[in-house]
């Protein structure tokens, strides 16, 4: 069943058309991802489904339920849940409590603390880092804290944009490998990525988004052969 | 070096030499008793302590919505009325004199819980419909609620000044090694300290503490957390008013009065506490209201009268706002703050 499923989504910025039309569908358990140039409208898409913007026309169902005139936390709450673009953890607040900003929507205390627990199995480097203020770590230790926050809401799907932007290539890979850990764990992922190759080879569905149309979609590894594909983003 | 930087380094340069010259003026004239000092500083602490209660709304709700609130100094004016309307039967059926606590506490709650609702309500009725608008417009709104809340209330109960009670116990001075103490200023001081260190406590420690902090550092990103960030305002501007509305109650219990207009000059005060301090910034809020309180009550006589100004404090006000102007120019992110474009960084 389609956990996530969009239909004929059009967004506009003023007169600027950013999505003309895209309909796409996650399956309940799996990665999916959407790959695509700068410009082309990727964020757009995840801030549509997050409710930080409303499209003018399309629906986008969520577990089986119309997401229109929702509010942003409102489809938090539901748990779905994006790390958004640029990471934008709370650089004044410490890692400790961007974690509990994370679980702001949760109010059983022994989950929270059990999840905590887990998460910074997940990431050992954070937990020495608990009382420092978030804005002095390095940007893959930001981005250890963006992920870590978002499932610290315990979400069932994660909207994940460009998780590997800005890091160094082992990284990325480390990145990736956490991706994949995650859903292994029951999260439902959709990852937008401009890094196609990484993306593609583990996402079970992909998207390619080209100027607000969604031009090409199918198993990740069938794109990645895609002579197309190849061709516009892997060089 | 360019003209302009040239010109601020003059004025910088100009302006601490008069308060040099002015300060070793003052100490060779010796015109001030220690005592007399002791006087301005203590003031200073009190009414220093009360632009710092005021400053802390100007600085949350401008964390939250990038708003200057106004009307924030009417708030306040809000609370002194209520305090007043409760303290006049108290005092005249001879309770507060003989309860100074009970009724000290009913009329800080009713200044409370009237600046709260009052400012809860503007931002329900004025602020919220122009949350998603950019540039000018809600500044101007803020002037307009500022402008209503001042005329509603001179309407309603007339444009006299009103005498605030007097119980006798605010009377009682304290003695000590030759100084004398008022006990208002020392009831004033140490309950605002008390209040503030309950919001910081709240700010620092609460659930919706944490939210409104996240709230102020990207709104967006607090909504993608779940936080309601709407509700988040709402909390924010109930603090806010909470706290103005005691500051009222105090403001109008040392003066002694209480009127429609009496918001005005210590808002703007406040607000220059909060620019002082880093408009954003808690600690900042308060660090920069006693910076302010005190600067106004010491400085006239500090640096004016050793330059041969015949009625220096009848300059205190010019003091408070050149300071506020010196920031602006030369630290425009206050002694506590960011730079405003650090902050989206
Ligand atoms: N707030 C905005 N106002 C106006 N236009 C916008 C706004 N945000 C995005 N756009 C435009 O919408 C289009 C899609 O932008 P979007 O951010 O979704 O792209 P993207 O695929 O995420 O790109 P990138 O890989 O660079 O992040 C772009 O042409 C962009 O200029
Ligand atoms: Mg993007």
């Amino acid at each position: 069943m389609a956990l996530l499923e969009l239909s004929d989504v059009q967004v506009f910025y003023d007169k600027i058309e950013a999505l003309k039309g895209i309909s796409l569908s996650v399956e309940a358990g799996r990665i999916a991802t959407l790959v695509g140039a700068n410009g082309a409208g990727k964020s757009t898409t995840l801030r549509a489904v997050s409710g930080l913007i409303h499209p003018r026309a399309g629906t986008i169902r969520y577990d089986g339920t119309t997401l229109a005139g929702r509010q942003p936390h409102e489809i938090t709450a539901m748990g779905l849940v994006q790390v958004p673009e640029g990471r934008r953890i709370f650089g004044r607040l410490t890692v400790e409590e961007n974690l509990a900003m994370g679980a702001f929507t949760r109010h059983d205390r022994r989950g929270i603390a059990e999840d905590r627990e887990r998460l910074l199995q997940l990431f050992p480097r954070l937990r020495e880092r608990l009382r420092q203020v978030a804005g002095t770590l390095s940007g893959g230790e930001q981005q250890m804290v963006a992920t870590a926050r978002a499932l610290m809401a315990r979400p069932s799907m994660l909207l994940m944009d460009e998780p590997s932007m800005g890091l160094a290539p082992m990284l990325v890979e480390q990145v990736f490998e956490t991706i994949r850990t995650i859903n292994a764990d029951g999260v439902t992922i959709l990852l937008v990525e401009q890094n196609a190759l990484m993306a593609l080879s583990i996402a079970d569905h992909g998207y390619v988004l080209e100027s607000g149309r969604i031009v090409l979609s199918g198993p990740g590894r069938d794109l990645l052969d895609d002579e197309r594909v190849r061709h516009a983003y892997l060089g | 070096m360019s003209a302009v930087s040239l010109a601020l380094w003059t004025v910088r340069f100009l302006v601490v030499a008069l308060v040099v010259a002015g300060t070793i003026g003052t100490i060779l004239k010796d015109r001030y008793t220690t005592a007399q000092w002791f006087e301005f500083v203590l003031f200073g602490l009190t009414i220093g302590s009360l632009y710092a209660q005021v400053a802390l709304g100007y600085t949350m709700v401008y964390g939250v919505l990038r708003l200057i609130n106004f009307a924030h100094g009417d708030i306040m004016m809000c609370g002194a009325f209520a305090g007043y309307f409760v303290a006049t039967p108290l005092e005249n059926s001879g309770f507060l004199e003989v309860h100074p606590v009970l009724g000290m506490t009913a009329i800080l709650a009713a200044g409370m819980v009237v600046s709260g609702v009052i400012a809860v309500l503007t931002e329900r009725i004025a602020y919220r419909p122009f949350r998603r608008v950019q540039g000018f417009a809600p500044l101007i709104c803020a002037f307009g609620v500022s402008f209503f809340l001042e005329q509603t209330f001179r309407g309603l109960f007339g444009s006299s000044v009103k005498s605030y009670p007097a119980p006798k116990w605010e009377g009682v001075e304290f003695h000590w090694a030759g100084l004398s103490v008022p006990g208002v200023d020392v009831l004033v001081i140490v309950l605002a300290v008390a209040f503030m260190a309950v919001l910081y406590l709240i700010v620092q420690k609460t659930r919706m503490g944490m939210a409104m902090r996240a709230v102020s550092e990207d709104g967006e990103a607090a909504a993608l957390m779940g936080v309601d960030v709407g509700k988040v305002i709402v909390f924010t501007f109930a603090l806010g008013g909470a706290m103005a509305g005691i500051a009222g109650v105090f403001y109008a219990f040392l003066f002694k009065q209480v009127y429609f207009y009496m918001g005005f000059t210590p808002g703007i005060k406040a607000f220059g506490g909060a620019v002082l301090g880093g408009i954003g910034s808690v600690p900042g809020a308060m660090l920069g209201g006693f910076f302010l309180g005190l600067v106004e009550s010491v400085g006239p006589s500090l640096f004016l009268d050793g330059i041969g100004i015949k009625a220096p404090y009848e300059l205190r006000d010019v003091i408070a706002y050149t300071l506020m102007i010196l920031v602006l120019v030369f630290r425009p992110q206050g002694i506590l703050g960011e730079h405003m474009a650090k902050k989206r960084a």
